[in-house]
């Protein structure tokens, strides 16, 4: 019986953002622009998504008078990127055979 | 990056493993600190050695060089940190381990000045060992592996030789610790920072 594959994570911007922040203790919101390639408004919404689901946390506060927003993967984050992850394997796997 | 692109499993897998990879390599270090300590301390102990074997008189003690040293480092890691807009995992207790072998050494000179012990130099070799052998295990790095053995090695050889050899062994320790690892670690910062 295969997992549904997590809806909130399947999808390129949102799976590009969890595994960069599973990557790393904390990044700021330039950070993951960067590496991600993506336009700041596209970020914002799939980072806000991110957010409601819980998997990451988002503080945003002010450092030298400009506007700083941080992000962390949450606990519950942690937990659905490694479910997505196994019923990635097992889709690939059942693939194979 | 489209957020609307729907992706398959090999492709999820495949953007996983790159954003993942992108993220380890996001951070290179400048190398600025290992060589830095590796210069002053390799600096010192030569100094120790001309001046106890030729009996120079330079008018102060040469280890407040390393004190002086301090500020510098200081501001290059305030610099580092205020331009980083990430922060990796192993970063907090790299920090911690460094800030432990700081403390110790402040300690270990604190217990020589009121002690005198016959052969300090090997402690303070002991102890260069602990920091630069763990960071080379952590951050994969070998040079900084094999400093942190061979500041243990001749830690032990200095008990057989005299405090001013002990001090040629301090100087070639603080060179396979830090300046060694440090040159090889800013010519990659370098290079990877002109790519």
């Amino acid at each position: 019986m295969f997992k549904e594959l997590d809806p909130i994570l399947h999808s390129q911007l949102r799976l590009a953002v969890m595994s960069l922040l599973i990557a790393v203790k904390e990044a700021e919101f330039t950070y993951i622009r960067e590496k991600t390639n993506a336009t700041a408004g596209n970020l914002s919404v799939q980072v806000q998504k991110l957010k409601e689901a819980g998997y990451i946390n988002v503080v945003k506060q002010f450092k030298d008078n400009y506007p700083l927003t941080t992000c962390k993967i949450t606990p519950k984050g942690v937990e659905a990127f490694e479910a997505y992850v196994k019923a990635l394997q097992q889709y690939l796997q059942a693939g194979e055979s | 990056m489209e957020e609307e692109n729907q992706l398959t499993e090999k492709e999820s897998l495949a953007l996983i493993t790159s954003m993942i990879k992108k993220a380890k390599n996001s951070y290179i270090e400048s190398g600025i600190g290992p060589l830095f300590w590796g210069i002053v301390i390799t600096f010192c102990s030569l100094i120790t050695y001309a001046r106890v074997s030729y009996q120079l008189d330079i008018g102060f003690d040469e280890w407040f060089l390393s004190l002086f040293a301090l500020l510098p480092q200081v501001f290059f890691i305030w610099r580092a940190r205020k331009q980083k807009n990430f922060i990796s995992h192993d970063e907090s207790i790299m920090n911690f381990v460094w800030a432990t072998f700081a403390i110790c050494i402040f300690l270990l000179s604190f217990y020589n000045s009121h002690v005198h012990p016959s052969n300090s130099i090997a402690l303070y070799m002991i102890v260069y060992g602990i920091p630069t052998f763990i960071t080379g295990g952590v951050r994969k790095f070998t040079p900084m592996v094999v400093g942190g053995i061979i500041c243990w090695v001749c830690s032990i050889a200095s008990y057989y030789t005299s405090f001013a050899n002990g001090m040629l062994l301090m100087a070639l320790s603080a060179t396979s610790a830090w300046l060694i690892p440090g040159i090889i670690l800013r010519r990659r910062y370098l290079t990877m920072k002109h790519v």
